[in-house]
């Protein structure tokens, strides 16, 4: 299984780590090995959720708070042992998940960030307000193994191992299917994940439902570990904190971070404590303190990425040459002058059929009339230009047509069925793709990787969305670069790798938002050679664009709007010669003499 | 192995924090010293009180020593092991991990200040069989069947049923009548709250005392007018004074002053004599304020107050310091009891102990019942007196006469 075989390094390690942990005497040293894999543990649990969705939570403590409670409530009242609980806890951790998961997916960024980190402090409150300042698992003097009572601290240690083991391959299981791809999609741009067919709130839930889950099953462990249960040491901030802690230091958005981060951070600590705690107290705080503060500033993305990079320039050193060579090569610069440019578009057959039925959409925000009772219809293969001076509408007419803006009044047909009202990824299902004005490459990812994302919401396995990602690829001309990495492309390389992304969706209409921007001018050219093809393979194509010039080599027909309402519609070398449409580009004066 | 893997946590430790090379442990090497340990939190944010426990620690071992150690060992000296429970819960479970796995042998040991700290050591110490004596009051410390564990203060449980009658003793002893109504002034936070549930059910009525004022806050605090309105509106004889937050006693207690009202005050536990109550609170609204305590330095231990202050630097001996000295001093008469520097004698020692009054303890003999109370363990009631909290009641142990206010 490649999921299993991707980490092998993992086992080589962790098998290393467990027979060295065997041969520990020491209840002490047994102990801290021991917390460093329950810590390990939280931070692929917080992993699982802030690191690949990018939605921090401060708030993880509620999961294990719980997990912690209800293992050590459960023998208290009941006499279940934890070794039932532990499965049972991470099924209140999905519960809990879910519950916080609902509402608290209507905030974003900060706000996200800050309402998580209310759940456990309020918990904290409640569980006092229980009565529940202090409990402590029963002693069992007989049959304590029954009851994860071990007098053989080692016993700890490897569940630990087992538990932190199993979370490790359903991370990497989940990186490696569409679930992690989703993820980290959300995380690169929500909106463009939408736009790219991904249900983002359903993969948020699962996303926190799991993490829960593994954070449930932590806390319960760790309650067993501790024999006493206090809401501050479940709930408190502090253990919040820590599944931060170790996540960036180690690396976030990967197993490895919070597997170096707890594997540093734990033992750091706790040596630092044992040695100094009495000796200078507090200067253990300090010490540990100011070596975090080093290595998030050496190393900002967490150590795991640091070394990867630094290996990555090494090995660039012989590779990045030939890189350039490739690219010279395989991107020829098409310069394709007007005259070879107008036949080309007469070439293309444009359908009757109307795809896209644009009928009085309106939308103000507040005194702003963004968009004005603005209808407009796009047949099938044809390319529509949408422009206009900064300002005039064109951005916030196309996030009225896919869905991130309701309109005001007005309806959007998309083959016929109205389309108001529904989500974004759902007007991708339907056939409609999209290309945003800012770019939104997820710069850790492969070419291929980037462009996979996209082309879920057409595949059925792993295998088609990996098939029609390559496609898309070859189709706008970046098939040499498929397997770098994304950060170490040109602008126009990015561009046409979002328009990869967007065309493994198999979109018929195609809504390209400034695709040209920041591109120089044979670059604009190359770009704009694909998107021709693209048309000549049926895709209907919807631009908007703000400077005319390349336009009108492009585009079968302009729409051009000003101050939110159409001001023309027709063919792009009439438009161009129109009197209003001069005078809203370059104001009166300059219509004037135009037309002189 | 234990020394291998000890050395590959410090290189960790080294290869990260050069520092950490800078001071590295001292052990004393004497080797006819019998080690007690003292597990509390002398680092982060309970360190103060770590400290003052180690002070009187310090001083008792001194003292200890002073008088020719241990007769019953030929008078071998003791030697005080600090070990550092840091400021959480998780910490103090390490710690006392690492207290029996590098120090095995301890005979004994005293902490770990915040009852949630004891638990998680004392189950430590329990599997390790290592007698652990100490000054926190949770219920569940005794509750939880354990033989190695031997509390020295009244349990939390117990303590208002003891502080209420303590108190109207006071009372009628200075004024010559018993108090018959009560205010409560109380914050919502848990600690808070279970005293005055506990009062409400049964203990007021079981003294005889009605409850006039009962107002409960959250903290913090805005404004006390409305609270001291009700005080002077109904005149209760006495009010219990429940805040958790130093800025709301000020706020309460200044708003008092400002009525003009002379009703006694009765708060709980040392939060309210602590020296750092000085940096907020000015002396004069302090002035009569009493607390009811576990332990406080009392009449007879002048010379020992006046020691903390010379050598700590600290203004009073409260009661971390007091019961620590005394935590020493049981040990002591364990170790000549049991005759033998080793921690199965010593515990049962403890349990066997039948030394008669409790020199620095209040109420009660120093023997301990067969959960691990300190039998008959009563309560101190200091009060501010000319800037300085001192232990008032039990009578034949106060420090000076209290004060009860009157109209």
């Amino acid at each position: 299984m490649a999921t299993l075989r991707s980490l092998i390094p993992f086992f080589i390690l962790a098998t290393l780590y467990l027979v060295a942990a065997m041969l520990v005497k020491s209840s002490y040293h047994q102990l801290i090995l021991t917390l460093v894999l329950v810590w390990a543990s939280f931070g692929l649990s917080w992993n699982m959720l802030s690191g690949y969705t990018g939605l921090i939570s401060f708030g993880h403590g509620i999961f294990f708070g719980l997990g912690a409670f209800a293992t050590v409530l459960a023998q208290i009242y009941f006499d279940i042992s934890p070794l039932v609980m532990l499965p049972v806890s991470a099924v209140i951790g999905a519960a809990a998940g879910l519950l916080i998961g609902l509402p608290t997916f209507r905030l974003k960024g900060h706000y996200f960030a800050l309402s998580m980190l209310a759940y456990p402090l309020a918990m904290l409150y409640v569980f006092e307000w229980l009565g529940y300042q202090e409990v402590t698992f029963p002693m069992k003097r007989e049959n304590g193994a029954l009851y994860m009572q071990f007098s053989d601290p080692r016993i700890y240690t490897i569940i630990a191992f087992a538990m932190l083991t199993g979370f490790v391959i359903l991370t990497r299981f989940v990186e490696r299917t569409r679930f992690g791809m989703a993820l980290i999609a959300i995380k690169q741009n929500e909106a463009a994940a939408e736009a790219a067919g991904i249900n983002t709130r359903r993969w948020k839930l699962s996303a926190i439902a799991v993490s829960g889950a593994i954070a449930g099953m932590v806390g319960s462990f760790y309650s067993v570990i501790l024999l006493v249960v206090t809401p501050i040491s479940v709930f408190g901030m502090l253990v919040s904190a820590q599944a931060l802690t170790v996540t960036m230091v180690g690396g976030v958005g990967t197993i490895w971070g919070p597997i170096i981060g707890a594997a540093f951070i734990i033992p750091v600590g706790e040596t630092l404590h044992a040695e100094l705690g009495s000796v200078f107290p507090g200067i253990q705080g300090v010490l540990l303190g100011l070596a975090i503060v080093v290595v998030i500033l050496v190393a900002p993305e967490g150590v795991f990425w640091k070394v990867k990079d630094i290996i990555a320039r090494r090995r660039g050193e012989k590779g990045g040459a030939e890189r350039v060579d490739d690219g010279r090569e395989i991107v020829p610069v098409e310069a394709e002058d007007d005259q070879a440019a107008a036949p080309a578009r007469a070439k293309r057959r444009i359908s009757d059929e109307i795809v896209l039925d644009v009928r009085g959409i309106s939308k103000s925000f507040g005194g702003l009339n963004a968009v004005q009772d603005v209808s407009f219809t796009v047949r099938r293969g044809m390319i529509l230009g949408i422009i206009g001076p900064n300002g005039a509408g064109k951005t916030t007419l196309f996030n009225l047509l896919n869905g991130f803006i309701m309109p005001d009044a007005g309806q959007v047909l998309v083959k016929g069925s109205d389309m108001v009202g529904k989500q974004p990824h759902k007007l991708c299902e339907a056939g409609v793709g999209r290309t945003f004005q800012v770019m939104r490459p997820f710069m850790r990812m492969t070419v291929a990787d980037n462009v996979r994302v996209g082309a879920y919401v057409r595949a059925d396995s792993e295998e088609e969305a990996v098939a029609n990602a390559r496609k898309a690829v070859e189709r706008v001309g970046l098939s040499y670069a498929a397997d770098q990495v994304a950060s170490t492309l040109t602008t126009k390389e990015l561009r046409l790798m979002e328009l990869a992304r967007a065309l493994a969706g198999q979109p018929e209409t195609l809504l390209l938002d400034e695709t040209l921007a920041g591109l120089g001018h044979g670059e604009a050219a190359d770009v704009v050679g694909v998107i021709r093809e693209l048309a000549e393979t049926g895709t209907t194509i919807v631009i908007i664009e703000h400077t005319m010039q390349a336009m009108v080599r492009l585009a079968d027909e302009f729409l051009v709007l000003d101050h939110g309402k159409v001001l023309v519609q027709g063919d792009p070398a009439d438009v161009t010669k129109d009197s209003r449409v001069i005078e809203a580009y370059l104001g009166k004066k300059w219509s004037a003499n135009a037309k002189g | 192995m234990n020394s291998l893997t000890r050395r590959i946590f410090t290189l960790g430790a080294i290869s990260a924090l050069p520092l950490t090379m800078l001071a590295p442990p001292v052990h004393a090497q004497d080797a006819d010293a019998v080690k007690i340990g003292l597990i509390a939190p002398v680092s982060g944010l309970y360190a103060r009180f770590g400290q003052v426990m180690r002070m009187g620690a310090e001083l008792a071992i001194e003292d200890i020593n002073a008088a020719g150690g241990i007769e019953a060992l030929g008078g071998a000296e003791l030697e005080l092991v600090v070990i550092d429970s840091g400021d959480t819960t998780e910490k103090a479970k390490a710690a006392a991990e690492r207290m029996v796995a590098e120090y095995p042998d301890l005979v004994g040991a005293t902490g770990a200040y915040l009852s949630s700290f004891t638990l998680a050591v004392t189950e430590v110490t329990e599997r390790a069989k290592l007698p652990v004596l100490t000054l926190s009051y949770s219920d569940l410390i005794t509750e939880r069947g354990f033989d190695y564990i031997f509390q020295t203060s009244a349990p939390a449980g117990d303590q208002a049923g003891i502080a209420i009658p303590t108190v109207l003793d006071l009372a009628e002893a200075t004024t010559g009548t018993r108090p018959t109504t009560v205010g409560i002034i109380t914050d919502n936070t848990a600690a808070s709250l279970s005293s005055v549930d506990a009062m409400k059910d049964g203990l007021l009525e079981d003294n005889n005392l009605e409850l006039v004022v009962d107002e409960v806050f959250t903290p913090p605090l805005a404004d006390a007018t409305s609270l001291i309105q009700q005080l002077r509106a109904r005149r209760p004889d006495l009010v219990f004074f429940l805040p958790t937050v130093i800025s709301d006693s000020k706020l309460i207690l200044e708003k008092m002053n400002e009525f003009n009202l002379d009703i006694p005050v009765i708060s709980f536990g040392i939060a309210i004599a602590e020296p750092d109550v000085l940096d907020t609170i000015s002396p004069d609204l302090l002035e009569g304020v009493m607390s009811a305590v576990g332990n406080y330095a009392f009449a007879g231990h002048e010379e020992l107050i006046k020691r903390v202050q010379e050598k700590y630097g600290e203004p009073w001996m409260n009661q971390n310091a007091i019961s620590t000295y005394g935590d020493m001093w049981i040990f002591k008469q364990a170790l000549e009891d049991a005759g033998e520097a080793n921690r199965e004698a010593v515990a049962q020692a403890l349990r066997d102990m039948d030394a008669g009054p409790s020199p620095y303890f209040p109420g009660g003999v120093l023997a301990f019942d067969e959960t691990g109370k300190r039998e008959g363990a009563g309560l101190t009631v200091i009060q501010w007196q000319d800037g300085v909290p001192r232990t008032v009641f039990p009578e034949e142990i106060a420090l000076s006469p209290a004060i009860w206010p009157t109209e």
